[in-house]
């Protein structure tokens, strides 16, 4: 098992790494303007709104009251600790209670 | 060339701007570091894949795969499709290393996770374009803090109370949540951002075991609708 540990720890740090370097050349190589950049553009908010689509999927009506109440309190602070307070205290609040 | 002080308030006030994801790591580094000292690794192992893979997530089902018997090629496959999204965020801090030194460019990729797009997103509500520096300091402070947590986590191993009753289990997923009005640019955004959620909705319903890959085409498909679009 240890071997085996090792090797995935290495292999699986290589495999970041070279995930990581190569988004950058990835980058160099699409043009500046039009389409390409106006999607390059977009790419922070999707992979964003994509991985909180994901959480939401895999979360209960507990995690949906609260991830909407942490929206609500982030499109009126735009606070980001506060607003993952706020979250986190629902969540807390709402196990211990239902 | 820029004069040190610059250099150096850049990197502290990225390290300042990363404190509330780096408190949310925190919790889920101390999870992963008590969740792989209890499947058998060793206090090393433990601290070098935090250290090389960087990647809350990746590492966590790797380590699932790995105590599930499934294999070396299985874990690290399973685990770099979660951290292949990575490969979309370092391709967005292209202005920030381009014309950098290579060594430069070597460490800022290294220290790119999801956070740097809350730094992006930070500097650019100040008005700013996030620098090299600015994303150093708070790649920096995030990969101590989650080396520590991890150590702190498998050291313990035993004894700690479950986070989950705090709610903090909950703390990534606000932080994730509240970046989304400061990304939102306007109504122009509404059907990319659609598409990138039904994506991964539908994508995960179909092959729940391939959430990393259905993160990474989700992303995709919302960045190739939105520059496809003309209005813009």
């Amino acid at each position: 098992m240890t071997t085996e540990i090792w090797w995935t720890v290495l292999g699986l740090g290589a495999a970041s790494y070279a995930i990581r370097l190569g988004g950058f050349f990835l980058a160099l190589r699409l043009p500046q303007s039009g389409a390409w950049a106006r999607g390059l553009d977009a790419l922070p908010g999707c992979l964003i709104m994509a991985l909180v689509a994901l959480m939401m999927i895999k979360g209960g009506v507990i995690e949906w009251v609260a991830g909407l109440i942490a929206l609500l309190v982030a499109a009126k602070t735009r606070n980001l600790p506060i607003s993952m307070l706020a979250g986190v205290s629902v969540v807390a609040g709402l196990r211990l209670f239902v | 060339m820029q004069a040190p002080s610059t250099t150096r308030s850049e990197i502290l006030l990225g390290a300042r701007d990363m404190l509330p994801m780096a408190l949310a790591a925190a919790t889920y580094g101390v999870a992963f570091g008590l969740l792989a000292s209890q499947s058998g690794f060793s206090f090393l192992q433990s601290l070098s894949m935090s250290a090389m893979v960087f990647g809350g997530s990746a590492q966590l089902v790797a380590l699932d795969q790995l105590t599930a018997g499934a294999g070396v090629a299985a874990a690290i496959v399973a685990g770099a499709a979660l951290n292949m999204r990575i490969l979309l965020i370092t391709a967005s801090m292209r202005s920030a290393l381009v014309q950098r030194p290579w060594w430069q460019i070597a460490t800022g990729v290294y220290l790119a996770t999801d956070a740097s797009v809350a730094l992006m997103q930070t500097a650019k509500n100040r008005g700013a374009l996030a620098s090299y520096w600015y994303l150093l300091g708070g790649g920096a402070l995030l990969l101590l803090v989650w080396v520590a947590s991890t150590s702190i986590g498998a050291v313990l191993s035993q004894g700690i109370p479950d986070p989950a009753r705090f709610g903090l289990d909950f703390a990534i997923v606000a932080v994730f949540i509240a970046l989304l009005p400061g990304l939102w640019r306007g109504r122009s955004d509404l059907f990319p951002w659609l598409v990138a959620a039904g994506t991964v909705a539908l994508f995960v319903v179909l092959f729940p075991s391939l959430a990393g890959w259905g993160l990474l085409l989700g992303a995709i498909s919302g960045a190739v609708v939105a520059g496809l679009s003309h209005d813009n």
